[in-house]
């Protein structure tokens, strides 16, 4: 298998439609997660007001985020935490290492944190000889497997359960057994004793609230929960766009985040934490150190239409309903956030050159809007960096870098379908001179497969009947037919 | 980074104006009223508790609701002797400490274990400081509560909570929280739902990950218990 990057998206997408294993997790996927969504999202009352009202929170935090940011900054440290401030992924990393080795620890424990994974936290780490431990189950087998995550819910998506056991088998020496419970059971003995020993826990952040200094981590498995309890340092690493105003704020998030992500009314443990403890014999981490991370973020504010995706809040509803996610899966896409949500953020957090075909991953069906808890208007974002590769002028990250693509023939073409489509007569004379034309490759009443020299005179004829026929232009337009009366009232 | 914030919050006002035009022009007409009628307060049938059991059940979690301490004790005593508990940890709960004696358990008592005991012990009684009946949830604060990693550890918790504790939703546990203002919030304060659990591994369901595989929750009727 090649290096799977953004900018081979269409090569990653070949190879994954032909695993055939992978497709059937996928479907999977999609009518388990599909299914428990809709069923979760019927047991709240007005899930369309809950929706707009969180993102107006949302909206009111980004357009002021500098505000809020500091409020919770300031709040978090009043209350004993530790802030530090991430500009890009480097820095983070650098932080967190710096802290980790000021303490003189090597026994590191992680839970589930996708800004993690975002800046590749564990290979810096691992760089300079630390070796943290993941603890979420999922994560546990992507770090084993020396794998990426498939999906920002659940990681090893892609993965059987059989590979798992031959996985399990090799690595940490259990029996091969197609038993999930033994497999989770095998994952709970080990990784309890990382627990006990570990002195670094390292987590992400679901929100952040301003008004407190709280973080707060939504979790199943129990986890976050030891990660962040047992350790003497706790380290957060939380995206600068966490942040929500209010404590009571958590009210919608909480309805609209399980629901959306697992199709669960809430997850097993939500843990809020606001600074360290009190009292000395209290149990708990001695130090929390937070890492507020940019990395891309702050270049999102400057245009309404990419600001909003910062709304986000990772539940992955849009890569389980997205008919492209459905079929290719996540590692297709090259980046950390697959799916549709991937396929917006990728672009603008890395720069839109290398991953300048990842807004074109998507038939704009607008499921990815229809699901999501935040109404981000995911179609308009991809349509917005769609125009930024080609153009390079529209506002906001291309801006720097101009177009990416180059294709005077294609602007060409769109500049005569501009015009033809815009007048009348110009549209009739168009339509005219495609009748005569077409004769050439119509077969039966359709256009099949074109080939030879046809196929280099018109690539993108080429490209679609490749995969399907083309229906050709009726012999005569439903305007010439009226004005001859083939149609009367009521027929 | 507050500059980066602000220069490109800055670099987006035009844009915003543009789009705030645009908003309200497709916004026109649209009957906002309407929309507000539906945000209703969720109205239960029953009561909370029987809404908290029903709720808890569906999550896979055991729920017992009992007249008073007494019945409590003998609740934990049974679930004790059913799974053969050797070492029970237990938080500084006034409520647990109490069903705790009553109960007089034969297993080994562990009322601030360390980290290493904690991880031998095979039964944990915390108390709760709320119910939530919306979601079966059990809230769990720092301030209340000591040596919460009972909870958390143990391959079984037992939570006693008081009805009168039990709300019907959540927004009404964040509220209560909140209401209390600075120095009222829990350093920690921790929700509970179900036992622990993952889809990890082909979306099949496994139940006790890294925390409890079995949860009962003992809600408690009887007045004057506080």
């Amino acid at each position: 298998m090649h290096q799977q990057t953004s900018e081979t998206f269409d090569q990653n997408a070949r190879e994954a439609l032909a695993d055939v294993q992978l497709r059937g997790a996928l479907r999977n996927l999609a009518t388990t997660f599909g299914g428990r969504r809709k069923e979760a999202i019927a047991t709240v009352e007005d899930w369309e007001g809950l929706r707009d009202r969180a993102r107006a929170a949302k909206d009111e935090t980004l357009a002021h985020l500098d505000k809020y940011l500091e409020q919770f900054a300031d709040n978090a440290e009043r209350a004993g935490a530790q802030i530090h401030w991430g500009r890009d992924g480097a820095e983070a990393c650098r932080i967190v290492l710096e802290l980790i080795r000021a303490r003189g620890a090597s026994k590191v424990v992680k839970s589930k944190s996708m800004a993690t994974e975002e800046i590749h936290l564990n290979h810096a780490l691992e760089a300079e000889g630390l070796a943290p431990v993941e603890t979420d189950l999922g994560e546990w087998i992507i770090q084993l497997a020396h794998e990426t995550p498939s999906h920002i819910v659940v990681p090893a998506i892609h993965k059987s359960k059989r590979q798992i056991a031959e996985l399990f088998a090799e690595k940490v020496g259990i029996e091969p057994t197609d038993d999930v419970a033994v497999l989770t059971g095998a994952a709970r003995r080990i990784l309890r004793r990382q627990f006990a020993e570990a002195e670094v826990g390292i987590s992400g952040v679901n929100f952040g609230v301003a008004e407190t200094g709280t973080i707060l981590i939504l979790e199943n498995e129990g986890n976050a929960r030891l990660t962040t309890s047992l350790p003497r340092t706790h380290i957060a690493v939380m995206g600068i766009e966490k942040v929500i105003p209010r404590f009571t704020d958590l009210d919608v998030f909480l309805k609209l985040l399980p629901r959306s992500g697992t199709g669960q009314r809430l997850t097993a443990y939500q843990s809020l934490i606001t600074g360290t403890k009190r009292r000395p014999e209290d149990e708990g981490p001695e130090e929390l150190h937070i890492v507020l991370m940019d990395n891309g973020r702050s270049r999102m504010l400057s245009h309404p239409v990419t600001r909003q995706s910062l709304a986000c809040i990772r539940c992955g509803a849009c890569l389980n309903a997205c008919p492209v996610y459905q079929q290719v899966g996540g590692h297709a896409y090259g980046s950390v956030y697959p799916g549709p949500i991937g396929a917006v953020i990728t672009p603008q957090l890395s720069g839109l050159k290398p991953a300048a075909q990842l807004p074109y991953a998507s038939s704009l069906c607008g499921a990815c809007r229809e699901v999501c808890p935040v109404k981000i208007d995911i179609p308009e974002l991809l349509l917005h960096l769609r125009a930024e590769v080609t153009e390079g002028t529209a506002a906001g990250t291309a801006a720097q870098h101009g177009p990416v693509k180059q294709r005077p023939l294609e602007r060409f073409a769109f500049g005569l379908y501009a015009r033809a489509w815009s007048s009348p007569t110009l549209y009739l004379l168009g339509a005219r001179v495609a009748r005569l034309l077409q004769g050439v490759v119509v077969r039966k009443g359709r256009i099949g497969k074109v080939g030879g020299l046809l196929a280099k005179l018109a690539p993108p004829l080429a490209a679609w009947t490749e995969w399907r026929d083309a229906p050709p232009l009726a012999p005569r337009t439903f305007r010439e037919q009226w004005r001859d009366g083939q149609y009367r009232e009521g027929n | 980074m507050f500059e980066a914030i602000r220069g490109h919050l800055a670099a987006s006002a035009p844009h915003d104006a543009v789009r705030a035009a645009h908003h309200a022009a497709a916004a026109h007409g649209e009957d906002v009223s309407a929309r507000e009628e539906k945000r209703a307060t969720v109205v239960f049938e029953g009561t909370a508790v029987e809404r908290f059991k029903q709720a808890l059940e569906a999550v896979a979690g055991k729920c017992f609701v009992v007249r008073d301490e007494a019945a409590a004790s003998e609740v934990l005593r049974r679930i004790a002797e059913q799974r053969d508990s050797q070492r029970v940890a237990v938080t500084d709960s006034k409520l647990a400490g109490r069903v705790l004696k009553l109960a007089a358990l034969r297993s080994e008592v562990l009322e601030n274990a360390a980290v290493e005991s904690l991880f031998e012990c095979d039964l944990g009684v915390t108390g709760a400081r709320w119910g939530v009946a919306e979601t079966g949830t059990l809230v769990i604060e720092s301030d209340a509560e000591r040596n919460r990693l009972a909870s958390l550890v143990p391959a079984a918790h037992v939570a006693l909570v008081e009805a009168r504790n039990v709300r019907h939703t959540l927004g009404e546990v964040l509220q209560a929280i909140n209401e209390r203002g600075e120095g009222g919030l829990s350093r920690a304060i921790t929700f509970i739902t179900g036992p622990s659990r993952t889809s990890d591994i082909e979306l099949t369901l496994a139940i006790g990950v890294h925390g409890p595989a079995e949860l009962y929750v003992v809600v408690i009727e009887g007045e004057g218990n506080g």
